[in-house]
């Protein structure tokens, strides 16, 4: 009797957890700052747009849309790794010509940058920064989705989504760490492509998605034991 | 009969006094909620690494947690210890074949232990839906921050609050004098820093590092004293920031131990 009643108390407690649970679901989600972008995409191109810095309580809704099929990625990089590329790349490339246009690149195209070190560590930055007179050569290399595919190649752990290549794509993301997030739109055909993306803040109590399914386990596993207890309890009193 | 089955009776008639339908539930969800309510992910995004997962574990440790926290222990303790001393309880429970030290040993189990049970569990299962990738990797610091924590408010006032109830034999004036440490601990937080920056020294934030171990975890993770405002930063490192957990654990098992001391030889009923 003793056992019944203990798991029928752990059930009541396990129920309590998961109606928390529950609440914090039902909350609705607010919305935060949000912006977008239009651009062509020359073919066998791709583009980078770092939105910010993410965590699990504040998350993105991205809305992409094109003029043919693109692939989409959002890409997340912890700050530390992000800092760790920076410093790389800043060894990688001391002696600039530029050196503002130099520490903008690294600052603000980390990602793309650290995926042409990769791909050709013996290229001197000032011939891919895009510079006036040598334009647009060398920003075609730094933005080539061969680089991207390798990079990622390399980097597989950074893809935090990957869908299959389209015309429109919509999706929430909520990171499992605090993260830097990118949006990239990749164009793999020959004909340039115009692309219309859409990137707003969701701010919530909890990932949706994520505490759905443990709050439907725990109020489930929680009703079970304690109508258990319940019922024991029933014919206990009745039988006295 | 063996030791087992008297213990576990005392244990389950403490279970029983000190989580009445429905307490336990009220504050299982307090802290289900709470989790996901006062965690802020945003004292991290300028720090890195293990920093995160520092302040992550730091914010739900804070005020209002904390001090729920606080709350069901210091009832347990105090009020469910008080009120079997004030009605006689003890006096059955000293019938059982069993030492004293195991009688309050059950106690314990069932007033600090289940508490501590259910607030470490629910608070680290809502960080896993929440941060898996920082509590997977930071382990460690996760694990150093509540046990920071837990030596110094919770532990540390549950011991006084067990001594003063068993000199006392009530646990109404123990009960109220626990909450005004709380109180005074949160104020002289406050206050340290600003003696170690007008006295020119960190030997205040030393001292209060023994007591309050998270001030050390704190200037060690954020890379500064205690304060904005001291002189002199003070950095410990990580090994001296075991040392003043260590120090506040040494201080906790004292007061305990002088508790059961008490409950074993002095306690008259």
């Amino acid at each position: 009797m003793r056992w019944i009643a203990l798991l029928g108390r752990t059930g009541t407690v396990i129920l309590a957890i998961g109606l928390a649970l529950l609440i914090a679901w039902l909350i609705p989600s607010g919305a935060g700052s949000q912006f977008m972008w239009s651009q062509p995409i020359e073919p066998e191109q791709y583009m980078l747009r770092e939105s910010g810095v993410y965590s699990p309580q504040n998350g993105l809704q991205i809305s992409v849309n094109a003029t043919d099929n693109v692939r989409v990625y959002l890409l997340g990089v912890t700050l530390v790794e992000l800092d760790n590329w920076k410093t790389l790349l800043r060894e990688a490339y001391p002696d600039s010509e530029r050196p503002d246009s130099e520490m903008f690149f690294i600052e603000f195209y980390t990602v793309p940058l650290i995926f042409f070190h990769e791909a050709y560590p013996e290229q001197p930055l000032p011939d891919v920064l895009p510079l006036p007179d040598v334009y647009p050569k060398p920003l075609s290399m730094v933005w080539n989705i061969t680089l991207l595919d390798s990079g990622l190649q390399t980097h597989p752990e950074i893809i935090l989504w990957e869908p299959p290549p389209g015309s429109a794509f919509s999706h929430e993301l909520f990171p499992e760490d605090v993260l830097n997030i990118m949006a990239v739109v990749a164009n793999p055909s020959s004909d340039t492509v115009e692309v219309d993306v859409w990137i707003e803040e969701v701010v919530a109590l909890a990932p949706k998605d994520r505490i759905i399914f443990p709050a439907i386990l725990l109020i489930s596993m929680g009703i079970g034991l304690t109508i258990v207890w319940l019922v024991s309890r029933k014919v206990r009193k009745s039988t006295f | 009969m063996g030791k087992g089955r008297p213990f576990l009776e005392i244990f389950t008639y403490a279970l029983d006094e000190d989580y009445r339908l429905p307490i336990l539930e009220i504050f299982a969800f307090l802290f289900a909620l709470g989790t996901f309510a006062f965690v802020d992910f945003a004292v991290g995004y300028h720090r890195t690494g293990e920093t995160i997962a520092y302040s992550l574990v730091n914010t739900l440790c804070g005020f209002p947690l904390m001090f729920i926290f606080v709350v069901l222990i210091l009832k347990n303790v105090a009020y469910g210890l008080g009120s079997d001393l004030d009605r006689g309880v003890m006096q059955t429970l000293f019938s059982y074949p069993l030492k004293r030290r195991y009688i309050l040993t059950a106690r314990l189990l069932s007033g600090l232990g289940i508490a501590v049970l259910l607030f470490l569990g629910i608070q680290i299962f809502g960080l896993f839906l929440l941060a898996p990738d920082i509590m997977t990797t930071y382990p460690g610091t996760v694990f150093l921050t509540y046990a920071a924590h837990l030596c110094s408010p919770a532990l540390l006032l549950a011991g006084f609050v067990v001594l003063l109830t068993l000199r006392l034999k009530r646990g109404g004036v123990a009960l109220v004098i626990g909450f005004m440490l709380f109180l005074a601990g949160l104020i002289i937080s406050g206050w340290v820093p600003s003696i170690a920056y007008n006295t020119g020294s960190d030997v205040p934030l030393k001292i209060w590092a023994v007591i309050n171990p998270n001030s050390a975890l704190q200037a060690y993770y954020y890379n500064m004293g205690t304060s904005l405002f001291a002189s002199e930063s003070w950095v410990p490192s990580f090994s001296e920031v075991l040392l003043y957990l260590g120090a506040g654990y040494l201080i906790v098992t004292a007061i305990f131990v002088a508790g059961y001391i008490y409950f074993d030889r002095r306690l008259e009923i």
